[in-house]
């Protein structure tokens, strides 16, 4: 972990579309604000919400302007939509824009996805159906978006629960010609990988070793649930022992990528959090740790939950 | 291109996920609408139906967003209790797909939602007609605190130099509502039963009484406070700059009292109206 106070990052590996390895990091959490104002903060870096502070003039703001003055920030995104049959969403854009000014992040990523069309934001990640069309819609507008932003996006794979019959592509060699067609990151989630790859029946591993590993630029880390029928992407559990021994084969086929793990829903103090971030290393010496999936006593969860965009503390 | 395009199986699945109903009759509505069954669209791999995999997606949808508009009217919730907040907010959820980019947006239509949905007043005799405009009005004071949070505030500002004088009225001095306050004409007293609220109590309904409410932020923190009518035509007439003097004969006129005193009250209440977060010095 980092041990001094600056912003740069010192990990000295090869930088993947122009972007550096920052080490190990938490997504910035409204139920952490109180303990990170007044302690450090730990980790690496942090990952934010866009949404969660576009617009956002309150006291959220002021600790993500701390937090920013002291280490690396993401911007991760959940409402761009890339694969929607709507125009893209100029104004979201412009907003998008003027917070990458403020926050000046590392990178900003979004989703694989689409989450609504005829102007409805369902808030949720819907799956693409993985034909040519679509690869040639969301080609056409990465290349927009990051015109725009003038930035590269980056583009994290979702977890999904139900496949096109249309779709012609698996989501890896989709994601590799998306990459190689628009010079954009890819946000490996190896918690979605896993879970996709349970309910769809598909190899995880194999899914992983398919991938561009020169365009992984970062990890994601999460504990999902088991709902009997399928797995559901939770974020509100350890990360599972098969999730770790996915991190490990990723980190070795990349060479070494920024880490974020991501907690959303039963959230932790932050020191337990950073405890399970850390074990990260752990892992990467060749221990194996982590316990099965966490079972559900309901055969139902919500997906992608949005517990941490929602505060009604008064600070 | 292929048949089903892009863009007709997003427009499917899009019905199918925000469509009035149980799976059942959004399905039906999908296929009337895009002529396409759950068969047609979904692979069925490792067992699992065509109808089993959109529950998930269905099921999500709304239960994500029930959470959110949950977490955005605590008081509400408490206080018609979960099964009826979660009735409207539900239907709410539906009439009203959400289209913002940003979740905080979610809940703005919402005190207007139900107050078009109330019962007619000739259906209800008259102690519950009395009652009929509390949840909307409830819902309206959590939407202003819930909005000031975010707004833009004055903490970047640079701080006074020193404490405001209660003489500062007399002055000449340019004074502004700062961009997080908002001024609220209510149809009773809420501001204790949000207070008791936030403390985990159940508080009585209040009986119906006009009241006006100022909700503002200072250092992030938000302040609720029922005000003075006198207080609130003086706030109001300061949403463009303006001097004290000015203001004061405005709140006089509005509130049908004698300027004189209300300048003497002014006096007093300015310093609090900054410590707030209701007033700057332009």
């Amino acid at each position: 972990m980092r041990q001094d106070s600056t912003v740069e990052v010192h990990y000295g590996r090869p930088r993947r579309r122009g972007l550096p390895n920052l080490g190990l990091g938490v997504g910035l959490r409204n139920q952490h604000f109180s303990y990170l104002m007044n302690h450090d903060p730990e980790v690496d870096w942090f990952e934010i919400i866009s949404e969660n502070f576009i617009d956002n003039f309150g006291y959220a703001r002021n600790v993500l302007k701390h937090l920013a003055s002291i280490r690396p920030v993401v911007m991760h995104g959940v409402s761009l939509s890339i694969g929607s049959t709507d125009p893209l969403d100029w104004d979201y854009l412009k907003k998008l824009k003027t917070l990458a000014e403020f926050v000046q992040p590392a990178w900003v990523s979004d989703h694989l996805c689409w989450t609504g069309v005829q102007g409805v934001n369902t808030h949720d990640l819907l799956p693409l159906p993985l034909t040519e069309e679509s690869l040639r819609h969301v080609i056409e507008r990465v290349r927009q978006v990051q015109d725009f932003l003038e930035r590269p996006l980056v583009l994290e794979n979702p977890s999904s629960y139900m496949e096109f019959k249309e779709s012609t592509f698996s989501e890896w060699a989709f994601l590799t010609e998306l990459a190689s067609e628009t010079g954009c990151g890819l946000l490996l989630d190896v918690n979605n990988v896993y879970v996709s790859g349970y309910n769809h029946g598909f190899d995880a591993e194999h899914y992983i070793r398919s991938m561009p590993h020169d365009a992984v630029v970062q990890i994601h880390l999460a504990g999902p649930t088991d709902c009997g029928r399928f797995l559901v992407d939770t974020h509100d559990q350890p990360v599972p022992a098969r999730v770790w021994e996915l991190y490990r084969l990723a980190q070795e086929l990349t060479g070494g990528v920024s880490t974020l793990l991501e907690w959303d829903a039963n959230i932790p103090d932050f020191p337990e959090l950073v405890a399970e971030l850390n074990k990260a290393e752990a892992v990467l010496r060749g221990e194996n740790l982590g316990a099965p999936v966490h079972k559900s006593a309901v055969a139902s969860a919500v997906s992608n939950p949005i517990d941490f965009q929602l505060s009604t503390s008064n600070v | 291109m292929s048949e089903r395009s892009l863009s007709v199986l997003e427009h499917w699945m899009k019905t199918v996920v925000v469509e009035r109903g149980g799976l059942r009759e959004k399905l039906d509505a999908a296929a009337r609408r895009h002529g396409l069954s759950a068969e047609d669209v979904v692979a069925e791999t490792r067992g699992l139906s065509a109808h089993e995999r959109l529950a998930v997606y269905t099921g999500g949808y709304v239960l994500r967003l029930l959470e959110c508009m949950r977490a955005d009217f605590p008081a509400l919730r408490g206080f018609v209790g979960d099964s009826v907040f979660d009735a409207f907010a539900k239907a709410y959820i539906i009439t009203i797909p959400p289209s913002s980019h940003s979740l905080y947006d979610l809940g703005a239509d919402f005190p207007r939602f139900l107050q078009e949905t109330k019962p007619k007043d000739w259906t209800v005799d008259e102690g519950i007609r009395a009652m009929l405009d509390l949840p909307p009005e409830l819902a309206r004071i959590e939407r202003a605190r819930a909005e000031i949070m975010r707004a833009p505030g004055t903490e970047d500002d640079p701080p006074a130099d020193e404490h405001l004088s209660p003489f500062a009225v007399f002055g000449d001095e340019t004074i502004q509502a700062t961009p997080c306050l908002r001024l609220l004409e209510m149809k009773y007293p809420l501001v204790e039963l949000l207070r008791s609220s936030d403390k985990g109590e159940r508080p009585e309904p209040p009986a119906p009484r006009t009241t006006f409410v100022a909700v503002g932020r200072s250092n992030y923190r938000v302040h609720v406070e029922e005000i003075s009518l006198w207080q609130f035509a003086f706030l109001k007439a300061c949403e463009h700059p303006t001097s004290s003097y000015s203001a004061v004969r405005v709140a006089a006129l509005e509130s049908g009292r004698d300027s004189g005193q209300v300048l003497a009250d002014v006096a007093i209440w300015l310093p609090v109206a900054f410590e707030l977060g209701f007033l700057f010095s332009v």
